[in-house]
């Protein structure tokens, strides 16, 4: 497979963006993007654009892209693979480049989830991923689809409600430099131990607020990174896994098989292990999915990630930061363009642009779980071409 | 000749002792299905050979009751279900005339109760002769309920004592004074009553089955008289037949919030496809290795085989493997409400269910208790059965110590 190049970068501020649209947010995006681009971007090179959005909003996705992003002459291609639809929409570009199929592709992520009432949307989200005679009459929102497996590792593993407590309260913190982040300002543990219940063991802020918003990335092939920047960086791996549907399935709920098996893709391709990663966006739609996806992504053993948050590793500052945007959880989430959003802040890192910025940082990874958690995506990025 | 073979009760675990209340996700079906379970627990359900199932209070009107009344007994889908309206006196008409293999299911919403009746000789033992007394069918519609369900008072309680119940009562011209009253309250029922009366949970048609099944209070032959407004119906049982009664004590409906919101929408080829296994709480067997699948599924989940499966029964008691409760307001369902994962006794399946019978939070981890037949939500104004897991009452008394100690040993472990 050719060598491929993140030389864009962009999105919108993420937050509820009622006064605008998706055919708004679309082009915000792309426009950033291209304006990111160091040595410019004429629009006509884009050959083809893979576009990830999970609720479909004003229309048919490919042909909204299309159609509001002033792309009518090439081909659009919807991605939708849950809540890793973003990272799942980069690995299918890099393939189409990847295989010399195209040299430039545009990867699109966008959401436009305040579109509904702030209610209707658990509904909403239930019959997307539920199954309509079984589990969707239950009411298992989607918060409580996570709890389930939060509730089994806090009892499997010395992990308690103060370490969910303080992974929320350090992606409050790097969300506060954040321009991009929906919410920006800090909380302390006391708060967020004290928070209105939503769904146990999650309080107010152990959860992700629901945003809009729109990324994009240009992702080329090596051998024309040079028209575009200086400072490419190099998607070195993509990974997707999945798992049974409905939890009644899964053996053992104090993991994500989905995320073991994305991961060890991407690192495979990539030609690195979890210990090279400088820098990383975890999935923390709900801050328990921070503690586990720790362990699934290989950065601790099993049941040690309560001692990465307690001993600060995982802040901007420790050994191996995560969430320096401030993650799902104080960046926000609209599910189509958290995942390209992810790439977007790794690119600054490993560029060195970053709000946030870890020192040094020279190779990152962005991951996804989603269905709720019957699949993931991760991509690893780096400034070096490996 | 109609013997009683035997007799189940079940009331629901909320509300006082005077008076049970329904929870939210029970209706005249569920509560009916509880009763007849307990009605069945000896003979087994190939001992049924007709349902006739009386109430006032017919979850549909039309759609019908009769399906998910037989998947949730555990009787065959070919008995005949026969579905009346009707109070106490409607299901002692039911009971008296019935042949053998008839369960009567008597259900009320209000106070809530439901009691089921086996007739006949079906474990081979002799169960109490049951018969008429009298009948007499007058009107004296004090009460009135029609399509629209709004219910309408006269409120005249002096004419209905006299010239409703009394002249009924009167009209039977009864040898003696009854030992039990179905139909009445408490206090009105002792007054008819010859000696020390049972008081009965209900007043409407399950009042007749909570009667027949004090008989151990008050001895036999007894004569049973049932009323409503002003007709009345008297039996004489010829002695006290087996009852097995489902009765937790009660307490109080906790304060749920109520969340308006958009209708939950159902898709009806889901909701056939599923049926038979969600109501009979049925998994499907590989018919290649074995291996059980909850709900059935076309490709094995362990061999891979996709030859076909059959469905098995799945075991009624369980372990929760996981919980959580939902605090947040849910659109079109009262909050809070728990959901559990269940690892079933003995198999290798596991159910994702909702929690019942106990305020929601207080299951955990560990718990044990049964699946049970339960309205799981109404989507599109349509009954959606399916199981919940009750969990098991608390160890009280002097066993509490030793199981709280356990308890503690399994948290700190």
């Amino acid at each position: 497979m050719r060598r491929v190049a993140v030389v864009g970068a962009g999105m919108t501020a993420f937050g509820e963006h009622f006064g605008l649209g998706i055919k708004d947010l679309l082009p915000m995006a792309v426009s950033e993007m291209a304006g990111h681009v160091d040595k410019g971007l004429d629009r006509a090179d884009i050959q083809a654009v893979w576009f990830g959005e999970l609720s479909t909003t004003d229309g048919f996705p490919s042909g909204v892209l299309a159609d509001s992003c002033g792309l009518l002459d090439v081909p659009v291609t919807r991605v939708e693979n849950a809540c890793a639809t973003g990272n799942d929409a980069v690995r299918n570009a890099t393939y189409a480049v990847g295989s010399g199929a195209v040299d430039v592709a545009l990867v699109v992520g966008a959401d436009k989830v305040r579109e509904s009432s702030a209610r209707a949307t658990f509904w909403e989200w239930a019959q997307m991923t539920r199954d309509m005679a079984w589990d969707y009459p239950l009411g298992l929102i989607a918060p409580a689809n996570f709890a389930l497996h939060v509730a089994r590792y806090l009892h499997e593993s010395p992990a308690t409600r103060e370490h969910l407590a303080m992974v929320a309260v350090k992606n409050h913190r790097h969300g506060v430099a954040n321009p991009k982040a929906h919410l920006r300002f800090e909380i302390t543990v006391e708060q967020a131990l004290n928070a209105p219940r939503v769904v146990e063991p999650f309080g107010l802020y152990d959860c992700t607020p629901q945003s809009d918003g729109a990324a994009a990335l240009l992702l080329v092939a090596g051998d024309v990174v040079d028209r575009y920047t200086d400072r490419p960086v190099w998607v070195r791996g993509v990974g997707l896994g999945l798992d049974r549907v409905m939890h009644q399935h899964k053996r053992d709920m104090t993991t994500f098989p989905p995320t073991v098996k994305a991961s060890k893709a991407a690192y495979a391709m990539a030609g690195i292990g979890p210990a090279d990663i400088d820098v990383a966006e975890v999935h923390d739609c709900f801050t328990g999915v921070e503690l586990i996806s720790y362990e699934d992504l290989g950065f601790t053993e099993r049941f040690g990630a309560y001692k990465l948050i307690e001993n600060g590793v995982t802040a901007v500052g420790g050994a191996r930061p995560v969430n320096p945007s401030g993650g799902l959880k104080a960046k926000g989430h609209p599910p189509g363009a958290t995942g390209v959003a992810q790439c977007v802040e790794i690119v600054e890192q490993l560029r060195g642009e970053a709000a946030n910025q870890v020192d040094g940082a020279r190779i990152g990874l962005a991951h996804n779980i989603g269905g709720p958690t019957a699949v993931s995506a991760v991509t690893v990025l780096s400034s070096q071409r490996g | 000749m109609t013997t009683i073979g035997a007799v189940g009760t079940y009331l629901p675990p909320w509300g006082t002792e005077r008076a049970r209340s329904a929870g939210p996700d029970e209706d005249a079906v569920t509560l009916g299905v509880a009763a007849a379970r307990a009605a069945i627990h000896r003979s087994g359900p190939d001992t049924v050979r007709r349902v006739v199932f009386v109430t006032r209070d017919l979850p549909l009107l039309e759609g019908g009751n009769g399906a998910a009344l037989l998947a949730g007994i555990g009787l065959e889908a070919r008995v005949p279900v026969v579905e009346q309206v009707g109070g106490a006196p409607a299901a002692l008409d039911a009971v008296v005339d019935a042949g053998p293999g008839t369960l009567v299911v008597a259900v009320d919403l209000a106070p809530a109760g439901a009691g089921a009746v086996l007739l006949g000789d079906p474990t081979g033992h002799a169960g109490p002769e049951v018969a008429p007394a009298g009948r007499v069918v007058r009107s004296m519609p004090v009460r009135v309920r029609a399509a629209d369900g709004i219910v309408r008072d006269y409120d005249d309680p002096r004419l209905q004592r006299e010239r409703g119940l009394g002249v009924a009562v009167e009209r039977l011209g009864l040898p003696a004074k009854p030992a039990v009253v179905a139909g009445l309250p408490a206090r009105q029922a002792a007054a008819l009553c010859a000696g020390r009366a049972p008081i009965l949970p209900t007043t409407g048609a399950s009042a007749t089955v909570f009667a027949i099944a004090a008989l151990a209070e008050v001895g036999s032959p007894a004569l049973v008289l049932a009323v409503e407004q002003g007709s009345a119906t008297a039996v004489t049982v010829a002695g006290v037949p087996a009852v097995r009664r489902d009765e937790r004590s009660p307490t109080p409906l906790p304060a749920v919030t109520a969340n308006p919101g958009p209708e939950i929408a159902i898709s009806l080829a889901a909701y056939e496809r599923a049926f038979e296994p969600k109501l009979r709480w049925e998994a499907g067997r590989c018919d290649a290795c074995g291996a059980l699948a909850f709900p059935p599924r076309y490709r094995c989940l362990q061999c891979g085989s996709e030859a076909g499966w059959s469905l098995t029964p799945l075991p009624r008691r369980g372990e929760v493997y996981t919980v959580t409760t939902v605090h947040v307001p849910v659109p079109g369902l009262p909050t809070p409400y728990s959901l559990a994962i269940v690892e079933l006794d003995g198999v290798d399946v596991r159910a994702l269910v909702k929690v019942t019978g106990v305020p929601a939070g207080t299951a955990g981890i560990g718990n044990r208790g049964s699946l049970v037949l339960r309205r799981v939500a109404v989507r599109s104004g349509i009954p959606d059965y399916g199981y919940a897991l009750l969990p098991d009452p608390p160890v009280t008394g002097e066993t509490a110590p030793a199981a709280l100690a356990a308890l503690a040993e399994g948290a700190l472990r």
